[in-house]
């Protein structure tokens, strides 16, 4: 039988990074959804062609058929389906102020979205919630989905 | 239907939206980056823990499989032919034959380097054919490099070893 | 130490397997297209060329790539609802590059096993969003405390087992440069190619050297892109079409990690997958029973390499072949029809694309300008990845 390393500092490790670099496109209909939202502050959605289901965000196939999307407005206002208060950041230290993220089904899709809730305290959040979107102001909007800061209270 | 459908070309189209370098720079789409903070602490385990005390003492070290009588390195617990664990540690020498080489003049993120790297694959001896590992020649020039040229290592001096592969920093021909 | 891989494997089977629909995006440098979106199109294609919906779909097959280009953990499911995934079985398969013919063998196994009557295979890549260039993904493949200490880039692996064939066979870079200035361009009537074009010997030894032997018209591009096949069972296959194309045989094997310990001259991870696909596929003598070949090149000198495992030549004679026009469309064993990778692009696991669709495209006669002059009844795709490790073979047939 051979003798095995039993003393764990004689045990070796190797330290290291792995150092990667990602840009994620939007895609055809992200790019779309962003630029539509970065220019003039309107949400699209997209409706499939045979079916009629409506995704939001938009995709440009309908994941049941695979048939043609096209892309329709909707107001962005939506319900509160869920939430959830954060007391804690990623690294697990206390907030400032707490964060309230939640699960908003949009009007007149089939789809949602999470994003943060805003201009509300966590008592005052309830499911069922009617909310509307808070945009950036016009210069200050990437083509991201942080162009929405929060939802408030209708 | 695809019946009897010789007359058409396959693919008929080729769908897709080409970028370039410019398209992203200059922000004509969205999108979004990413820089992951992914640190990582990889176990050596026994065999190249053992290895690699091993280059810290100026010695290259193989195992032995009994069943098969294969001396191997890089050493491993287990002799994967025969799938039984390896039965001793031996010492080999510090000379070897070149296998194969290249001559890079790339870095690993692919940019062009100012002096090219001569990079090998070393057969040890005292270890079975075909046995050995990949590392850097010098005190060479690339015309003088050939497949079969015996070559012994430069070591690091001891105070500076600390137990890598770098221990070695590279392998001169033996004139 | 040889060892006897597919001695004793038993080829039980439920039922035959064809083809009947395929289809791929354009291979570009850099798309738009959302990794699912690609899948998408790909699909439309494939289920469109073989007149069923995403309804008749019983089980999807996923191959894709290493998830460090994309840039997403858990890449399969990322792309499910792009590819069809959604409420069916679906699941991803990884080999590496091997992933291009690995994918429709793993297909093979759900249509073949009786569980699937259709299956659907996908296969994406999106190694643009790796910035600024793929190759910071492909150093992560050394091993990190006996390799990546050395700095070494992946060409490097490349380099040394070029240099290793041409060493042993005493082969002149001459030789192999013709294979880059065929499947250059064979591309040129590819509709999908990124690289295609018209070059000489010359233009490929006076390029930009990369890791000598290798120099940068030696070498494939990264590429995105996406491909799909549709699988079928027989009962299927005769309500869709006249002439399927049928899977006759599959193979896969893959050798040691340690590839320092190997002579690289000759790929015998290639050979033992071959050798398993012929034994199904009732070939004994590869050279005059295989008409079309789709040997894996993400390097010139590769598809001689493989040429040699798939056991088409001796060890040593691919590049005599390719010499003396054997391997062009017109000739006797034409070898890469499609462009290969040199001249349609590399998108690692949708190479599908321009292997397995390709050789199914030609055995149903429909490649349009690419189609080989002489009759074809059988043909073999091949895949390779990892560090030199994978091979995985499929061949067929228009016959049964």
């Amino acid at each position: 039988m051979i003798e095995k390393i039993v003393n764990p500092k004689e045990l070796r490790h190797w330290d290291g990074l792995i150092d990667v670099y990602w840009i994620y496109t939007s895609g055809t209909a992200g790019d779309y959804f962003f630029k539509k939202l970065k220019e003039e502050g309107k949400f699209t959605a997209a409706k499939c062609k045979k079916c009629g289901r409506v995704y939001f965000p938009p995709r440009i196939y309908c994941e049941k058929d695979l048939s043609e999307t096209e892309f329709i407005e909707v107001s962005g206002e939506g319900t509160v389906r869920a939430f959830t208060v954060a007391r804690l950041d990623v690294y697990e230290k206390p907030l400032e102020k707490p964060e309230i993220y939640a699960i908003i089904d949009i009007d007149g899709t089939d789809g949602c979205i999470i994003h943060l809730l805003g201009e509300v305290e966590p008592e005052e959040v309830k499911v069922g919630m009617k909310v509307k979107p808070v945009l950036k102001e016009k210069e200050k909007r990437e083509g991201r989905i942080t162009d929405i800061l929060y939802f408030k209270p209708a | 239907m695809a019946v009897g459908k010789k007359e058409i070309s396959c693919p008929p189209s080729a769908p897709g939206t080409p970028l370039s370098e410019e398209d992203i720079r200059k922000g004509r789409v969205t999108y979004v980056e990413d820089h992951p903070d992914l640190r990582y602490s990889w176990t050596a385990g026994q065999a190249i823990s053992r290895f690699l005390n091993g280059l810290k003492e100026g010695k290259i070290l193989g195992v032995k499989c009994n069943k098969c009588g294969r001396i191997m390195v890089p050493p491993r617990m287990f002799c994967e032919l025969c799938y039984k664990p390896i039965d001793e540690w031996v010492e080999l020498k510090d000379t070897g034959t070149v296998k194969t080489f290249s001559v890079s003049y790339i870095d690993p993120d692919a940019r062009p380097l100012k002096e090219p790297i001569i990079v090998a694959v070393i057969e040890i001896d005292g270890a079975s054919p075909n046995m050995g590992f990949m590392h850097i020649l010098g005190e060479v020039k690339p015309e003088e490099v050939y497949i079969g040229m015996k070559v012994k290592a430069v070591w690091k001096p001891e105070e500076e070893r600390e137990g890598a592969i770098t221990d070695i920093k590279y392998w001169k021909p033996l004139r | 130490m040889e060892v006897e891989v597919i001695k004793g494997l038993k080829f039980h089977k439920k039922q035959d397997v064809a083809i009947v629909g395929a289809g791929m995006t354009t291979w570009k440098r850099r798309l738009n297209e959302t990794g699912r979106e690609l899948s998408y199109l790909a699909v439309k294609q494939a289920l469109e060329e073989a007149g069923i919906t995403l309804d008749d779909v019983e089980m999807v097959v996923m191959g894709s790539a290493p998830d460090t280009f994309d840039g997403f953990t858990m890449k399969g499911e990322y792309l499910l609802d792009g590819a069809g995934g959604s409420d069916r079985p679906y699941i991803r398969v990884f080999v590496g590059g091997g992933t291009g013919v690995f994918a429709p063998i793993a297909g093979y196994w759900h249509v073949a096993s009786g569980l699937a009557d259709v299956c659907l295979v996908v296969c994406e890549e999106k190694m643009s969003s790796c910035y600024p260039h793929p190759q910071s993904a492909f150093k992560y493949i050394w091993d990190p405390i006996l390799e990546r200490p050395l700095k070494p880039n992946l060409i490097w692996i490349f380099a040394l087992e070029m240099r290793r064939y041409m060493h042993v066979h005493n082969i002149k870079h001459e030789d192999i440069a013709l294979v880059s200035v065929k499947n250059k361009a064979n591309a040129l009537d590819h509709p999908c190619a990124q690289v295609a074009g018209k070059i000489t010997v010359e233009d490929v030894l006076n390029s930009e050297p990369m890791a000598l032997p290798v120099r940068r018209l030696d070498v494939s591009p990264p590429s995105d892109g996406a491909a799909a096949l549709v699988m079928v069972a027989p009962h299927i296959a005769r309500q869709l079409t006249d002439e399927p194309v049928w899977v006759t045989g599959v193979g896969w094997a893959l050798d040691t990690t340690w590839w320092t310990n190997r002579d690289l001259y000759f790929p015998r991870y290639v050979a033992e997958a071959a050798k398993m696909a012929y034994r199904m596929a009732h070939i004994t003598d590869p050279r005059k029973e295989i008409d079309v070949a789709e040997p894996y090149d993400p390097f010139d000198y590769k598809e001689l390499h493989h040429m040699e495992g798939l056991g088409l030549c001796k060890k040593g004679e691919a590049p005599i072949l390719t010499r003396e026009g054997v391997t062009a469309r017109d000739g006797d064993l034409p070898v890469c029809p499609s462009g290969g990778l040199m001249g349609v692009g590399n998108p690692i696991a949708a190479t599908m694309g321009v292997k397995a669709c390709e050789i199914y495209w030609q055995l149903a006669y429909r490649a349009g300008k690419r189609q080989v002059a002489k009759e074809v009844t059988t043909g073999v795709c091949q895949a390779w990845g990892d560090l030199m490790q994978i091979g995985t073979v499929m061949v067929m047939s228009n016959k049964r």
